[in-house]
């Protein structure tokens, strides 16, 4: 019996190698170990081993299923892993081709440039506010300090749908409509297009204007120039300086016109900012009192400062796009180099 | 302002290189636009005298001339002007000299003949004849009234070896659009005493009021009215000294009254004018409003139709002068003019402003009218003006001057805490420094107890609070004093979007993340895009709010739609042969309730998304649509559209309710063509404000999954115009509320289904929340669907 054992554990074996499939491995389970395999039939020989040798020889069968068993799943293993990879090799195709278009659209540039001023001003703790574009005169100037026949309506040429409406010429006319509507503290942040007749290389008759407002008690000029700094060197680099120059604005007073370094020669000197090392991106100032008193707010209690600046021009300066009309030109080439 | 160093000089001393004194100008607040040294252009070029001319041996038309340049030893020079005589003076270019555009002339040949330089045309130095006399004419320029020495630099002759300064005046400063305004900006910044101007003259035993009377019978619109009178004038060319300096700001000399009343306006920013005393009817001048319709002819040869609004400037039957904007023909000086009267007025800056608009008449008398004349500068400039007739003698001056004055102007003081200014500052500028900026700037600062007071001068009307006086302070004490602070004792405030601009930046990252680009287009347009978009003569579109004074016809409208933009947009793609083109946009249209405006038009935000190429289609377009309204939660009706920019079979509105949100689909083969594209295009346009109002909200926990779905495929074969639509309503009609989701899978035509049949393939999936669906259960009601899809649109099962 015992040697009928053997027999059949290295008759198993020499099947088990000479296995080159999946299925060859399986045919060999069946044959040996299946219901009706020949381990099965062996164990059915037991009845003709005398009783006190069956324990004995009832292990040796057992170790010798254990075996086989041991020896079929080996080779299942090993041969499976061949079938798997072989299947894979036939499966390769070329991995560099890009069958379907994997580029995104992309926003605007000045929509980009909006977007990060915005949120500067935002995490600042600015609300962002809108206004109408198309926009009475009172709105645009009067109330801001620029009455009918001023001389600083030359400052902006205007397009007139009427006598009193036109379309606003900056982002202010919102200044002075948040103020009328709120109460201070007020810290606004306001994007939007605005128009004059203007269309050359630097001059678009539409483009885009962001201004800021704060107001509230005993605010500063000092308060505007730390805010616009931190700005600057947010939306350029951490270097980046800020200049005031004294200028004139209505609606401001003190005026300044604020200068940064410039981001592409940090104030060497170079084309862009033609050799003074210095870029003018900002008109800003302290709330004139004569406005905060137009608006309602009572001017000895409460001040205020107001920033504005063109989003095209600070677009221009940050991507080095020499002539704003490009801007308006809607080429998608243009368009889709910014992501 | 054009203002040259020279004057400046007449009253302060300068000792800083010009370019230090525009940076002081510039830190002052006036920025200094340009710094023009004309003399830099033009180098070595002399004032020399022809002594001898003889024919070149070799050619007819040259001549070799002999040229004292005043050092004894006289150069020769071949030219071929014929316009020179011997004893002419000219302007002679030497050996290594410099001319305008960079031109570099050396000795060299002409025609074997040496020629050490080149005489000069007007031309040739920059010059034009109203530059200096004679320097338009064709050849050489003749100087023979120069009575320079000979070999003096040609820059001193021409009166160009002087700097001009181009300075921005910003409009508060209407003092400073003058020479001497500037010059005390100047004495103020350089710490430098001003110089008034001379004045000084006698007078001849005339009374002036012998010769003129004035009445002023609208003081409200002339304060002030002087006039002084001259007789037996000379009308000459100016001297040159008078002559240069209005070359240099950019005058042109006409004559020697003229040109002092140009001078006095540049030097003092008082207009002037002169009137011929003979020309003035009743020796009297009256000042009035402008009768309606009442004509006049102006200096420039031109009729004005005057009105009630304007001041004429009259004598006793007629109008002599528009006040303050331009003198009549009628009573200008001319060649003959024996005696004249001087006018030195105050007319309102706003009046005056109105008048030359309404006129279209500008002139630099309105100029400076219009940004404000102070009351104190008349009897300057008039004083100023007979001191230059006496200088020169160009006439006699009569005693005394008429000034019809309305009242005496009178400024307040301003007092004003200092604590205050250094609230507005946020820093403390030590007292010794206010005062001393302040007097400079001729302000006669006090400070008492803590309270600053000034007394503005009458130039300096802009003064009025706290707020002027700290920018007069900080200007002058240098912004780089200003601390960087950062709102320390503001109340917090929150930052952040409305709802609105939030759902924008959503929309626009959907659009961006499906390929599209967005673009800036003009929010206005043509009248003409609504025949390109095919809209009916009655269309709501057409009513649009027109702009009065447009830039031309492609932008006098604001628009009402934005597919016209988005297409037009496209078109100029295709043009350059781009292949493909995915582009987006956000922005308003302008919709007026009533035409006129009875109120400001309603502005609403729409999404415009427009394309074109090879595999572009009707369903790309719907899907990208389709994500946005999924991101939303709207789910509207699609149904055939029927508008006229549109595809009549391929295109859709989408309806919430009876409510229009939105219109997508291949744009009509009339417009591409109108717009001159090949391709076919594809366009939505959707109203962002219809996406907020139908947007669901508010996200609550559904249990997912716990009991198993139950798929069942349906396959019907249908009419092809039974829509998607259709089919999906009737299986959510009729499948009961197990039903979770129906999707149509699978559209398929063959010739086995016949002409004009599709077969459809729905997907439908149920689901119970609280309990195992059985199978029966899934097949009860995908019976009930496909009866009713067979009653209602006559489906058959596959």
């Amino acid at each position: 019996m015992k040697q009928k054992i053997d027999n059949l554990i290295a008759a198993a074996k020499s099947d088990i190698e000479a296995c080159v499939s999946v299925n060859d491995i399986a045919a060999v389970k069946v044959r040996y170990l299946g219901k009706s395999g020949e381990l099965t039939a062996l164990l059915r020989g037991m009845k003709d081993v005398p009783a006190d040798q069956k324990p004995q020889i009832g292990k040796y069968v057992n170790e010798a299923r254990d075996v086989i068993t041991a020896l079929t799943e080996d080779k299942q293993r090993v041969l499976e892993a061949q079938r798997t990879e072989s299947r894979m090799r036939e499966e390769s195709i070329d991995v560099t081709y890009a069958e379907r278009d994997g580029s995104l659209g992309s926003l605007h540039p000045c929509t980009l440039v909006k977007n990060e001023i915005v949120d500067i001003f935002t995490s600042l703790g600015f609300k962002v506010a809108k206004g109408p574009e198309i926009e009475l005169d009172f709105f645009n100037f009067q109330a801001l300090n620029i009455p009918k026949d001023h001389p600083a309506r030359d400052m902006q040429d205007t397009f007139y749908i009427g006598d009193d409406v036109l379309l606003r010429t900056h982002t202010s006319p919102v200044q002075a409509r948040t103020m009328m509507n709120e109460k201070p503290p007020i810290a606004i942040v306001v994007p939007g297009k605005v128009y004059r007749p203007d269309d050359d290389a630097t001059h678009s008759p539409m483009f885009q204007q962001i201004e800021g407002l704060v107001v509230d008690k005993h605010i500063t000029l000092c308060d505007l120039k730390g805010t616009l700094t931190l700005f600057a060197k947010e939306l350029f680099d951490r270097n980046t300086k800020t200049r005031f120059r004294p200028s004139y604005f209505p609606f401001t007073e003190p005026s300044v016109e604020v200068d940064v370094t410039c981001s592409q020669c940090h104030g060497k000197g170079c084309r862009l900012c033609h050799g003074t090392g210095w870029i003018e991106v900002l008109g800003a100032g302290v709330v004139n009192p004569k406005v905060l008193e137009n608006c309602g707010i009572d001017s000895s209690v409460y001040s205020g400062y107001a920033f504005g600046m063109g989003i095209e021009r600070i677009t221009m300066i940050k991507y080095g796009i020499p002539d704003m009309r490009i801007l308006f030109e809607n080429d998608t080439r243009f368009l889709r180099s910014f992501r | 302002m054009k203002v040259s160093l020279s004057w400046l000089k007449d009253f302060v001393d300068i000792d800083v290189p010009v370019q230090e004194l525009a940076d002081r100008l510039v830190s002052a607040g006036f920025e200094v636009e340009e710094i023009i040294d004309k003399s830099a252009e033009i180098r070595n070029v002399v004032l020399g005298k022809i002594v001898k001319m003889t024919h070149h041996p070799d050619a007819d038309k040259l001549w070799i001339c002999s040229v004292d340049i005043g050092n004894g030893a006289p150069v020769q020079i071949v030219t071929g002007a014929q316009n020179l005589t011997e004893g002419d003076l000219v302007p002679a270019a030497l050996d290594d000299s410099y001319l305008p555009g960079g031109k570099h002339i050396k000795t060299g040949k002409l025609r074997g003949v040496e020629s050490c330089g080149m005489l000069c045309s007007g031309e040739e130095l920059g010059l034009s004849e109203s530059d200096y006399k004679g320097a338009g004419v064709y050849g050489i320029l003749v100087m023979n009234k120069e009575t320079a020495p000979l070999g003096t630099d040609i820059n001193n002759v021409l009166g160009n070896d002087d700097i001009i300064l181009d300075i921005g005046v910003t409009a508060n400063r209407s003092d400073c659009n003058s020479v001497l305004g500037i010059a005390r900006e100047v004495s103020a910044v350089l710490g430098k005493p001003l110089r008034m101007p001379e004045i000084g003259f006698k007078c001849v035993k005339d009374k002036v009021a012998d010769k003129i009377s004035v009445e002023v019978k609208a003081p409200q619109l002339c304060p002030r009215y002087m006039a002084a009178a001259v007789s037996d004038v000379k009308i000459v060319p100016s001297d040159e000294t008078i002559a240069r300096r209005l070359r240099s700001v950019g005058l042109r000399p006409i004559n020697s009254i003229v040109d002092i009343t140009n001078y006095v306006l540049v030097e003092i920013g008082q207009p002037m004018h002169a009137f011929d005393a003979h020309k003035l009817q009743g020796g009297k001048i009256v000042v009035r409003t402008a009768k309606d319709g009442e004509k006049i002819v102006a200096l420039d040869n031109k009729e004005y139709a005057l009105d009630p609004s304007m001041v004429a400037i009259c004598d006793e039957v007629k109008p002599c002068a528009i006040g303050g904007v331009m003198g009549g023909s009628n009573s200008c000086i001319d060649e003959n003019t024996k005696d004249i009267v001087f006018e030195s007025a105050k007319f309102m800056r706003d009046n005056i402003r109105r008048t030359s608009r309404k006129l279209n008449l500008h002139s630099d008398s309105s100029f400076r009218y219009e940004r404000g004349i102070d009351t104190d500068s008349q009897r300057l400039g008039l004083m100023r003006a007979l001191t230059l007739i006496d200088k020169f003698g160009y006439g006699k001056i009569s005693d005394g001057v008429v000034d019809a004055f309305a009242a005496p102007p009178k400024r307040e003081n301003v007092s004003v805490p200092l604590t205050k200014i250094a609230d507005i500052l946020g820093i403390v500028v030590p007292e010794q420094d206010i005062m001393n900026i302040l007097s400079c700037l001729g302000l006669s600062p006090k400070i008492e107890g803590g309270v600053l007071t000034v007394e503005p001068p009458l130039f300096r009307d802009d003064i009025e609070n706290a707020n002027d006086i700290a920018e007069e302070i900080i200007r002058m004490y240098g912004y780089d004093h200003i601390e960087e602070t950062l709102i320390g004792d503001k109340e917090q405030t929150l930052g952040g979007k409305p709802d609105a601009l939030k759902a924008e930046d959503v929309i626009k990252e959907i659009c961006v993340g499906a390929g599209y680009s967005e673009t800036l287009t003009y929010s206005f347009t043509s009248e003409k895009g609504f025949d390109v978009l095919r809209l009916p003569e009655d269309a709501t579109e057409r009513k649009c709010v027109k702009l009065l004074n447009p830039l031309g016809e492609d932008t006098s409208v604001m628009r009402t739609t934005l597919v016209y933009s988005a297409l037009n947009a496209l078109a100029s793609n295709a043009l350059k042969n781009i292949k493909e083109a995915k582009l987006f946009e956000i922005s308003a249209v302008y919709l007026p309730k009533a035409l006129p405006l009875t109120e400001l038009p309603e502005e609403k935000d729409r999404l415009v998304i427009a394309a074109y190429g090879e595999k572009y289609d009707y369903y790309a377009l719907k899907e990208v649509v389709d994500k946005i309204l999924y991101k939303f939660g709207v789910s509207p009706i699609v149904r055939r559209s029927g508008a006229p920019w549109l595809h009549a079979g391929r295109g859709a509105d989408l309806f919430v309710g009876k409510f229009a949100i939105g219109s997508l689909g291949e744009v009509h083969p009339d417009v591409a063509k109108a717009l001159d594209v090949k391709q076919r295009m594809y366009a939505a346009e959707i109203d962002i404000e219809s996406l907020l109002r139908y947007r669901s909200r508010g996200y609550k926990f559904t249990e997912t999954g716990k009991y198993p779905p139950i798929e069942r495929d349906i396959a019907v074969v249908v009419d092809e115009n039974v829509e998607a639509a259709k089919i999906l309503e009737c299986a959510n009609k009729a499948a009961g509320k197990a039903l979770r989701e129906a999707k149509i899978f699978d559209i398929y035509r063959s010739d086995a289904l016949g002409k004009g049949k599709k077969s459809v393939a729905v997907k439908l999936e149920f689901r119970l929340p609280d309990r195992t669906l059985t199978d029966e259960e899934a097949q009860t009601a995908t019976d009930a669907v496909l009866q009713k899809l067979a009653k209602d649109t006559g489906a058959v099962l596959r």
